[in-house]
């Protein structure tokens, strides 16, 4: 399949190689995680794993946030162990096959409920991994999309009236590697005065000159903003009204959407509906709040048919899901008891292979611009930096 | 294009107006230099220019500041963005995102600029300041004269009429604002656009200067007029002015050509002149404080440093010179045992630095960091020194002592981020040299000095030296080394390139010679001062004859 | 100048005030929901299991509009640049503890910050600290929105405190550091139970247990898998606040004092020639 932006490719855009819009990646792991949430069968689990895996190692890119995906992966482990253990020492005590049995200790009276030790099952155990593999797997299609959609251009996609909060974000993004050179910089002449680098002492000696000159950083740093035109606004007040308007009628839903959903004090679908209708209008507000801005953006990433095709694959997963559900296809959720191999649902099945689609259609290239760490390049610039001062 | 109407600021809680009764037009497209010493108010008055002052600092304004007809009371800074741009000292300190042309963008979508005509402005900005190959690059990977460079292009992209810049090349090494002022002279005559630049390297500046602003400090007025009037009797003044004075000359040439069509009758008059006697007693009877020998030193792959042969005498001042990236600082910390040679040995004293614990170095040499304010860390200049004396475990006072011999009069309860360079960097000096450490080591100790700071450092430094201390400068400041140093290093591309008397190593460098030098080159006369002693000298003897 | 220094960096509107109560409402349900729930809507699973999801999608919108409509009115030039630079602090901080728990030493910053600069100014703090460190580790998952909001009512809490100066001022500020940052781990243990525990165990979420059932076997869930983590971390944000309180609250005082938030600006129309005169 060619890629699809090969024939709009603007004029005079001299790096044509693009790469997927960061939202995409977002919605498609999203897609993936709401469906492994639906199921306990470790076949389907473990093939989402697999596909999420395979298109982080097809498409990942080279900057530093492309690891994410290891960290995810460690996490999920150390969260399928917790929760073993904690079966093994906690779990309910069910009959089946004894693998090995633990002294039983009993609690206080205030723990009524709570047994420590005991037989433990296979079954139990199998149980309990397989609900651990279900929230590894989360993680996993999440650290995917940590590894996949640089957050330089996830910031450039936040709504406009975040527009603040996105700014200071973006000052902390480009300050955060400077303040780790300051950090070494207040050490070597730390040392070189003679001063403790370590403990307490040193702590303090080092905190309070890299806090003082960030400090003073930021007030450079706003005085050049403000003369840059930081803050314009259009005063047009029409908006202004809708805007709040709607926002104060979706914060008073989803208020009593909240409240309805946990008390049950009216039907079940009233609390949902206000809850949906709260929402619809919190984001008109959202929507409408951003409009005030005159702003524009320069070269937006642009949103073209891979990245439909990205988050179609995305939602054909948990579609699958869904209607395997709604079917009462069997193998959704497994149980152990008794002890048996688990079903295979087809239909789940195809929709996860579905999600392999990014990486056959989502264009692969070196990212153009706001991607602007290069691990490869890094130690080069300290070397030199260093070397300059 | 700027026009100051009956101009007064007082800051809030401020008893005396930082400005008073400025009255100022800047006609369009012209180039107008301020001048003044630290904390005179030059900074106001630039900052006046664009609203920062006084919305963003509060205080008292009276009269009225209009830029193109729009009044600074009327508009904050953010609606004058695109009428006038304003640029800093420390480019990196301005950046708002983190690669190039995010930066350079991110006015213009403030500004609300329409995508099509952002896009071509991105790329004529690309083109006016040379910087289209650094376009993808992220800004931290860039070097000091490339980061003003997008400061500046950063505010050009909203199309400005006018560019004020404050000091823009002070936190930069003189290569890097070489390129930043060729770029600033380009935008001056090519583009026709209006600047106003406060700037402390006076001799790089006003040779295109239309104007000179002085701004005298302490409330008095504004002076105003052309480089030429203004510079006759300025306080703050280059060297080649100042040798124009010595010499008489009239009209006061501004530049090194000018200065050379008429300095022929001086030549002729120094000819017959001796030079002072210039550097510290023959080597014979002082001894060696420090040696390399064939020290070579690597990061990662790059050698920084290859077989390098050098001692450093008591009561010697030696100024590293040469390029960035030449070696300079790397030859300092192998000195103060912040790093282990790769090959040869470096001997303070007899010892390896790096060996030394933390205790015993400090004794035997002493390191004043590019940025002072690294060593620094107390509340108040009182608490710093007792600090300093309480954690080295010397005599309450020390320190303190050591500082009032340096600078006297620095106030105590001052927060050391609120000194001047100049105030700072003695005070981290006094730090230092509590330890009485017989080799000091500063690096690039004069960046942002104004004239007067440069004078009180010379001083130090030379007393330091007369008291038997060997002191080792690494500097780009040719007039620094042209005033102080007895010797000079040279080094290109880790090698040592060039050794000797300051004034044989820079006098006949193109690069390195100072102003001096050029105007009476092929004569090797350094500093105005040495001419004006030389000249007294011939004017006694023909007046004995 | 006493009266500059004790200005806020972030004046809360009365709009942006009922919205953050609102908001902070909606936050505490979205928490504490197998507490909160009614035994009857509990116990009807398939609906319980739709609360983790709607919160995971209603958070991160009323915080969107909570910091707009705080940023709307008084977000100026310094304040963005010092709140971009603290959180850029807070991030370092929390970079040598990566994951979704750690020791967390970033606390200790924003409870600092809280406390010169106001609760507004703490309000976003916490949330902006948290999200670029996320965006810094790669760690932007759906406990994220969660974070920021528990980060933000941490910042917004230290704002909160009673005037106090010199030792009393460290003491409540430590003690604070204490309860708060247990509090944050516990409400964000709270979100995590009905997913972490599974169903299985003896501190599993009951769906229809009722409120002092789950509260009773959330608490041993608690005990169990986080205090390890949680008290380490309140232990050193409080040793960390005795030690390098004083400086650190010096420093931002110094910076909150210069950055001159909310300027006093005068014009004098007298004639220039009579202002010269003064």
């Amino acid at each position: 399949m060619a890629t699809p932006d090969a024939h709009v490719k603007p004029p005079g855009l001299a790096h044509a190689r693009r790469t997927l819009h960061p939202a995409a990646w977002w919605a498609w792991a999203a897609g993936l995680a709401a469906a492994a949430i639906e199921t306990t069968n470790p076949v389907l689990l473990l093939l989402i794993a697999a596909v999420v895996v395979y298109v982080v190692a097809t498409r990942r890119s080279t900057a530093p946030w492309s690891r994410s995906l290891v960290v995810f992966m460690r996490l999920g482990l150390v969260v399928i162990v917790i929760r073993v253990v904690v079966q093994v020492l906690f779990g309910y005590r069910l009959a089946g096959h004894v693998l090995f049995a633990l002294p039983q200790v009993s609690l206080p009276s205030w723990a009524a409920g709570v047994s420590i030790g005991g037989p433990i099952t296979a079954e139990s155990l199998l149980q309990a991994g397989c609900e651990g593999l279900r929230l590894a797997v989360v993680l996993l299609a999440f650290g995917a999309a940590n590894s996949l959609a640089s957050p330089y251009r996830l910031l450039r996609c936040l709504p406009a009236v975040l527009y603040e909060a996105g700014v200071a974000v973006t000052v902390a993004l480009t300050y955060a590697p400077e303040l780790v050179t300051t950090i070494g910089q207040v050490r070597a002449a730390r040392r070189l005065r003679g001063r403790p680098t370590r403990g307490l002492a040193g702590l303090r000696g080092m905190a309070v000159p890299v806090l003082e000159g960030a400090l003073d950083r930021s007030l450079e740093l706003a005085s050049s903003m403000d003369s840059r035109g930081y803050g314009r606004r259009s005063s047009e007040t029409t908006t202004r009204r809708w805007a709040t308007l709607a926002t104060g009628v979706g914060a008073v839903l989803v208020l009593v959407g909240v409240y309805d959903v946990l008390s049950a004090s009216a039907p079940w679908w009233v609390g949902i509906a206000a809850l949906v209708a709260g929402v619809g209008s919190l984001a008109c507000g959202v929507t409408l709040s951003g409009r005030r801005t005159t702003r524009t953006r320069y070269r937006p990433d642009r949103w073209q048919g891979a990245e439909w095709l990205v988050v179609v694959s995305g939602a054909a997963v948990v579609t699958a899901f869904s209607i395997a559900g709604a079917l009462g296809i069997d193998g959704l959720q497994v149980s152990f008891y008794p002890l048996g191999l688990p079903p295979v649902p087809y239909l789940p099945c195809l929709g996860i292979l579905l999600a392999l689609a990014p990486s056959l259609v989502s264009p692969t290239g070196m990212s153009r611009r706001g991607d602007p760490a290069v691990p490869a390049t890094r130690r080069r610039d300290v070397a030199t930096s260093v070397e300059s001062r | 294009m700027i026009r100051f109407d009956g101009v007064s600021f007082t800051y809030t809680g401020a008893e005396m107006p930082t400005l008073r009764d400025v009255d100022l037009e800047i006609p369009e497209g012209e180039l107008c230099v301020v001048v003044g010493t630290t904390g005179s108010g030059k900074s106001t008055l630039l900052r006046a220019m664009n609203g920062l002052v006084p919305h963003a600092t509060g205080g008292r304004l009276a009269g009225d500041v209009r830029v193109a007809g729009r009044s600074t009371r009327a508009h904050p800074p953010r609606d004058l963005a695109d009428l006038i741009g304003l640029v800093g000292q420390d480019p990196s300190a301005s950046f708002v995102t983190d690669a190039v042309e995010d930066e350079l963008v991110y006015t213009m979508e403030n500004l609300g600029v329409a995508p099509a005509a952002m896009r071509r402005r991105v790329e004529d900005t690309l083109d006016l300041l040379g910087l289209h190959e650094l376009r993808g690059r992220s800004l931290r990977s860039l070097s000091g004269g490339q980061q003003q460079r997008v400061a500046i292009g950063a505010v050009l992209t909203a199309a400005p009429r006018a560019l004020v810049l404050d000091e823009p090349t002070s936190a930069l090494d003189p290569a890097a604002a070489e390129e930043v002022l060729a770029s600033l002279s380009r935008l001056v005559h090519d583009v026709g656009l209006t600047v106003v630049i406060a700037e402390h390297r006076l001799e790089r500046v006003l040779p295109f200067a239309d104007r000179v602003l002085l701004v005298p400090g302490d409330g008095a007025h504004l002076r105003v007029g052309s480089p030429e009037e203004v510079m006759v009797d300025s306080p703050v003044a280059p060297p080649l002015v100042e040798l124009a004075r010595v010499a008489g000359w009239h009209p006061m040439p501004l530049s090194v050509r000018d200065a050379r069509r008429v300095a022929v009758p001086l030549r002729v008059r120094l000819s017959s002149a001796t030079h002072d006697a210039h550097g510290p007693p023959s080597s014979a009877t002082r001894s060696t404080v420090a040696s390399l020998s064939r020290v070579s030193f690597a990061y990662d792959e790059v050698l920084a440093l290859r077989d390098v042969d050098l001692s450093f005498l008591a009561g010697e001042i030696v100024a590293l010179m040469g390029r960035n990236g030449s070696g300079k600082s790397t030859l300092l910390e192998l000195l103060a045992g912040a790093r282990r040679p790769s090959g040869g040995s470096v001997q303070v004293r007899g010892e390896e630095p790096a060996t030394l614990s933390s205790k015993r170095l400090v004794k035997s040499v002493g390191l004043v960091p590019q940025d002072p304010q690294l060593l620094l860390y107390g509340e108040t200049v009182a608490d710093e020194c007792a600090t300093s004396d309480r954690e080295s475990g010397l005599a309450a006072g020390t320190t303190r002592g050591v500082l009032d011999e340096l600078m006297a009069g620095m106030p105590a309860d001052r927060h050391p981020r609120d000194l001047s360079e100049g105030q700072r960097l003695a005070l981290a000096l006094s730090v230092v040299l509590a330890h009485d450490p017989p080799l000091l080591l500063l690096d690039e100790p004069t960046r942002g000095f104004d004239y007067p700071s440069k004078a009180r450092l010379e001083g130090i430094l030379a007393g330091l030296a007369a008291r038997g201390t060997s002191v080792v400068v690494a500097t780009h400041d040719v007039e620094l080394v042209a005033r102080v140093a007895h010797r000079a290093v040279l080094l290109a591309d880790g090698d040592v390139v060039g050794d000797g008397a300051a004034r044989d190593v820079i006098c006949h460098s193109p690069v390195f010679a100072p102003q001096v030098a050029k105007v009476l080159a092929p004569d090797p006369w350094l500093t105005v001062d040495e001419v004006r002693r030389a000249l007294t000298r011939t004017d006694d003897l023909v007046g004995r004859s | 100048m006493r009266a500059a220094s004790r200005r806020v960096a972030v004046r809360l509107t009365m709009r942006a005030s009922v919205l953050l109560g609102a908001a902070s409402i909606v936050g505490l349900a979205a928490f504490g929901w197998p507490l909160l729930i009614h035994a009857r809507a509990g116990a009807n699973v398939a609906h319980a299991a739709d609360a983790p999801w709607i919160f995971v999608a209603l958070i991160p919108l009323l915080l969107a509009i909570v910091l707009g409509e705080i940023a709307e009115g008084s977000l100026d030039a310094k304040a963005v640049a010092l709140l971009g630079i603290l959180a850029a602090c807070c991030a370092a901080l929390r970079v040598p503890s990566p994951g979704v728990a750690g020791l967390e030493p970033m606390f200790f910053l924003l409870i600092c910050s809280g406390r010169v600069l106001g609760r507004g100014f703490g309000f976003v703090l916490g949330a902006t600290a948290l999200f670029a460190s996320s965006l810094i580790t790669g760690g932007v998952g759906p406990w994220l929105p969660f974070q920021m909001l528990g980060a933000a009512w941490l910042g917004f809490g230290a704002g909160c405190l009673p005037r106090a100066i010199g030792r009393r001022e460290i003491a409540i500020l430590a003690a604070y550091a204490v309860v708060a940052s247990l509090l944050y781990g516990a409400l964000l243990n709270l979100w995590f139970w009905p997913f972490g525990a599974g169903t299985t165990t003896s501190f599993s979420y009951l769906p229809g247990g009722g409120l002092l059932e789950n509260l009773h076997r959330f608490v041993f869930f608690d005990l169990t898998t986080s205090l390890g983590f949680d008290i380490p971390r309140a232990v050193t944000n409080a040793v960390l606040i005795v030690a390098l309180g004083r400086p650190v609250l010096g420093a931002l005082r110094r910076a909150s004092r210069r950055a001159v938030f909310d300027p006093v600006v005068a014009f004098d129309d007298a004639a220039p020639t009579s202002s010269a005169d003064l």
